[in-house]
C-alpha cells in the first residue's frame, strides 16, 4: 500500500526529472552565468576573471557597432514579417487553392527545398550570384538592359546588408508557407462553401475565413521570424565575412561572436548576449499580448 | 518500468566502453587551415603515412580555412577541447595562445633531440619564443611582395622595378593609361589582405620607435600622425583598384592574376606555388615593397613570418603527438611538402633544385638576404587594434567611413587595450 502510493509520487517525477535536468543544465544554467559573465572582464586564453560592474555595459551604450548592428537587425525583422509571414500566408493560401491542385506538390516541394538546404551551402551559391566578376545576378541585369543595376552587391556598405537580408527572404520562405500549409488544410471545408454559396469571391474568402483562421499560425510564424532575426548569424557571417564591409552588415549575434572569439572579449560580447536575450524574450511577450494567444 | 530503464543504460554504457577499450589505438587530433589543395591532399598523405608507420596510432585531421581557423582555435583553446598538433601563426597570435597556458613548451623536445632543432633556420624559431621558452616550430616561412605580369608589363614599356612609392604610381597610371582599367586589386573582403598592406605601409613610414611603442599592448596610442598619412596612401592605393575591391576575396583575386587578367597584385611567396601549378602559368617577376621617399622606417626589411606547429600540453597521449609532430617537420616530409605544394619551408635544405622551381628558390634567397623581417600587422599588434584598421580601411574603401574616424576608432580600441594590459 505504501510502496504504491510512493510510487505514484515518485513516478511522475521521475517522467519530469529528465526535462527539467536538461531544461537546468543547458538553458537555465548558462543564462544565469551568462548574466554573471557580463559583469565581468576576460579573455579565452586566461582563467583569470577581473570584476569590472558595469563597466561593460558602459561601452555597450559607447559603441556604434551595436547601433548598426541593431539597425540591421530590425531591417531584418521588418523584412522578414514583410516577405516570410505576409508573402508566405499568399503562398500557401494560393497553392491551397482549389485551382491549383494538381500542381501545387510541384510548387510546395519547389517552395521548400532552401530550407533543406545547408545554410553555408546557400551562402556559397548565393556568393557566386552576387559576386561582380561573373555574377549571374550582374549578368542578368546587363542581359535585360538594366546594366546600370549592376554592382558589387556584398562589396558595398549601402547594399550587403539588404543582399544579406534577400538571401535569408528566399531560404525560409517556404518554411513559413508549409506551416501556413497545415493550418489552412485544418479549416473546415464547410466555411468556404458557405461563403461560396453567398456569393464571395476569392479575394473575400482569403480575408474573411483564411485570415482570421490562421491567425494562430500568423502569431506563431510572426514570433518565429522577428525573434530569428534578432539571432540572425549565418547570411552575414559568411556571405559578407562577419558583417562587411566595414561593419555594415553587421548584426547583433555577428558582433557578439567577433567580440568574443576575434577580439578576445568574452565579458563585452556576454553583455551583448544578455542584450539579444532582453530583446527577444521582450518581443515574445509583446507578441504574446498583442495577439492574446491561447485564449481561444 | 525503471529496472528496464536501467538495465538498457547500463548495457548501453558498456557497450560504449567495451567499444573503446577494444580498438586499443591512441588517437591524436590535428588541427590545420588548409583544407583545399593541394595542402589538403599532401596532409592527408603525411598522415596516412604516419598512420601506416604506427599502426597503434590514429590521427584525426580537421582544417578550416584562414580566418575560421583564427577564429576556432581560438575558441578550442578556451576550452578544455586543445588539439593534440595544430597550427599557429607567430608573434602576437602564438603569444596569445601560449597565454592560455595549454600550449606545450619544447624547450624539453629540443634539448633531447639536438638534430631536430638545428634542422631549422633558426632565425624563423625565434618568432615562436617568448622568455626564452620555444612554444612551436616553423612549417614555412613567407614574405610578401609585389608580384607583376612581366608580359604586361613590358607591353606598357615598364622596364624597371618599381624602388620608390612614386615609382609605383607612375607605373599604375602607366598601366592605366595602357588600357588596363584596374592595374592594381586586392580582395578587401578579407580583412587579413588589407592587413598586410597597412602593416608594410607603417613600417615603411613610421619610425621604428613609434611602432614599437604603438604595437606595445601596454603603450599603444596610435596618435602619430604618420598613420593617417599612410591611410591615405592606403586610399591612393584602393583608388587603382576598380569599383569591386571590396566584394573580392584575395583567392579571386590570385586567380585573376594567374588566368592573366592582372597585371600587379601584392602576394606572399607561399603563394607562388599556386602561379607555379596553374595551367596557364604567366611569366612573373616580383619586387619588395617601395620605400617612401618621407618614410622614417627601413625599406630593406619584408613584411611576413613563418607559421608552424604547436602541440598541446593537456595532450592524453603526449608521447604519440610529439612522435606526430617530429614526422609532420621531418627533412623527408618538409622536402615532400616542398615537392607538392611548392611553398618556402624553414628546414635547411629542404628547398632545392630537385624539387622546386626558380623562383622559389629566389624566394627563399629574398628571405635569407633581406635585412630582417615584420611580422603581419594583426599578429604584430593586438587584435583589436587591428580590426579597427582592416574593417575601417573597408569602410573607407566603400566611403562609409573618413579616415578620421577610422584614425579615432584604432585610437579608442588601443585605449582599451592600454586599460586592459595595466590591470
Amino acid at each position: 500500500m505504501i510502496s504504491r502510493r510512493l510510487r505514484s509520487t515518485v513516478e511522475p517525477i521521475g517522467f519530469v526529472l529528465p526535462c527539467v535536468l536538461m531544461l537546468g543544465i543547458f538553458v537555465y544554467y548558462p543564462l544565469v552565468q551568462n548574466v554573471i559573465y557580463s559583469f565581468f572582464r576576460f579573455s579565452a586564453f586566461s582563467p583569470e576573471k577581473i570584476f569590472i560592474g558595469l563597466e561593460n555595459y558602459r561601452m555597450l551604450l559607447k559603441d556604434g557597432v551595436v547601433l548598426t548592428a541593431l539597425r540591421n537587425n530590425v531591417r531584418y525583422a521588418i523584412v522578414s514579417v514583410i516577405v516570410q509571414v505576409c508573402w508566405g500566408l499568399v503562398l500557401a493560401a494560393v497553392l491551397e487553392d482549389k485551382a491549383l491542385r494538381r500542381v501545387s506538390p510541384f510548387f510546395r516541394t519547389t517552395f521548400f527545398l532552401p530550407v533543406v538546404i545547408s545554410i553555408s551551402v546557400i551562402c556559397l551559391l548565393f556568393g557566386f550570384i552576387y559576386s561582380p566578376i561573373d555574377g549571374i545576378l550582374n549578368n542578368f541585369l546587363t542581359l535585360v538592359g538594366l546594366g546600370s543595376w549592376a554592382r558589387p552587391w556584398l562589396g558595398s556598405g549601402k547594399t550587403a546588408i539588404w543582399a544579406t537580408i534577400a538571401v535569408s527572404q528566399w531560404q525560409s520562405v517556404g518554411y513559413v508557407m508549409m506551416l501556413f500549409i497545415v493550418a489552412i488544410q485544418k479549416i473546415p471545408e464547410e466555411l468556404y462553401e458557405a461563403a461560396e454559396i453567398d456569393g464571395a469571391g476569392k479575394l473575400r474568402r482569403f480575408f474573411v475565413i483564411t485570415l482570421p483562421q490562421v491567425k494562430e499560425m500568423f502569431f506563431v510564424t510572426s514570433v518565429i521570424t522577428v525573434t530569428g532575426s534578432f539571432l540572425v548569424f549565418n547570411e552575414p557571417y559568411i556571405l559578407t565575412k562577419g558583417g562587411g564591409p566595414g561593419t555594415s552588415s553587421m548584426t547583433l549575434a555577428v558582433h557578439m561572436y567577433q567580440s568574443g572569439f576575434f577580439k578576445d572579449m568574452m565579458g563585452y560580447a556576454s553583455t551583448i548576449a544578455v542584450v539579444i536575450f532582453l530583446i527577444s524574450a521582450a518581443l515574445s511577450v509583446v507578441q504574446l499580448k498583442a495577439f492574446k494567444s491561447g485564449e481561444d | 518500468m525503471f529496472k528496464k530503464l536501467l538495465a538498457v543504460s547500463v548495457l548501453l554504457a558498456m557497450t560504449v566502453s567495451f567499444a573503446a577499450a577494444q580498438s586499443g589505438k591512441v588517437t591524436i587530433r590535428f588541427f590545420h587551415r588548409w583544407p583545399m589543395e593541394p595542402r589538403y591532399s599532401y596532409f592527408n598523405q603525411v598522415v596516412a603515412e604516419f598512420e601506416k608507420q604506427n599502426p597503434n596510432i590514429k590521427i584525426e585531421m580537421d582544417s578550416v580555412v584562414n580566418d575560421a581557423y583564427k577564429e576556432k582555435i581560438r575558441v578550442l583553446i578556451s576550452s578544455n577541447d586543445v588539439p593534440d598538433v595544430f597550427l599557429s601563426w607567430s608573434d602576437s597570435f602564438a603569444a596569445n595562445l601560449v597565454k592560455s597556458g595549454k600550449v606545450k613548451s619544447l624547450n624539453d623536445m629540443l634539448a633531447k633531440d639536438k638534430a631536430f632543432a638545428s634542422s631549422f633556420i633558426q632565425s624563423q624559431i625565434k618568432p615562436f619564443s617568448f622568455d626564452g621558452v620555444t612554444y612551436g616550430m616553423p612549417l614555412t616561412i613567407d614574405g610578401k611582395v609585389f608580384v607583376y605580369n612581366k608580359e604586361m608589363f613590358a607591353k606598357a614599356g615598364i622596364t624597371k622595378d618599381p624602388k620608390t612609392w612614386d615609382e609605383l604610381l607612375k607605373a599604375l597610371d602607366t598601366l592605366k593609361a595602357k588600357g588596363y582599367a584596374v592595374p592594381l586589386l586586392e580582395g578587401l573582403s578579407d580583412a587579413w589582405a588589407i592587413s598586410h598592406y597597412q602593416g608594410t605601409m607603417f613600417q615603411r613610414y613610421l619610425p621604428a620607435e613609434v611602432l614599437a611603442k604603438d604595437y606595445a599592448e601596454a603603450t599603444g596610442e596610435f596618435t602619430n600622425p604618420g598613420y593617417k598619412v599612410v591611410l591615405e596612401r592606403f586610399q591612393k592605393l584602393v583608388s587603382y583598384m576598380g569599383p569591386n575591391a571590396t566584394s573580392l576575396s584575395h583567392t579571386e583575386v590570385r586567380n585573376q592574376f594567374i588566368a592573366g587578367k592582372l597585371p600587379l597584385i601584392y602576394l606572399q611567396l607561399a603563394e607562388f606555388s599556386y602561379i607555379n601549378n596553374a595551367k596557364s602559368k604567366p611569366d612573373f617577376g616580383y619586387f619588395n615593397f617601395p620605400a617612401f621617399a618621407d618614410g622614417k622606417g627601413d625599406p630593406g626589411l619584408l613584411t611576413g613570418a613563418p607559421e608552424g606547429f604547436m602541440m598541446s600540453n593537456t595532450s592524453k597521449n603526449p608521447e604519440a603527438a610529439e612522435k606526430f609532430y617530429k614526422f609532420l617537420l621531418s627533412k623527408e616530409n618538409m622536402i615532400k611538402f616542398v615537392k607538392d605544394v611548392g611553398a618556402p619551408v624553414a628546414v635547411i635544405g629542404a628547398v632545392n633544385k630537385d624539387n622546386s622551381y626558380p623562383a622559389l628558390m629566389g624566394a627563399i634567397d629574398l628571405i635569407l638576404s633581406v635585412k630582417g623581417s615584420m611580422p603581419w600587422f594583426d599578429n604584430a599588434v593586438n587584435i583589436k587594434v587591428a580590426d579597427a584598421f582592416m574593417r575601417g580601411s573597408q569602410a573607407i574603401a566603400t566611403g562609409d567611413k573618413t579616415i578620421d574616424q577610422v584614425m579615432a576608432d584604432a585610437q579608442a580600441a588601443a585605449k582599451v587595450v592600454r586599460s586592459e594590459a595595466k590591470k
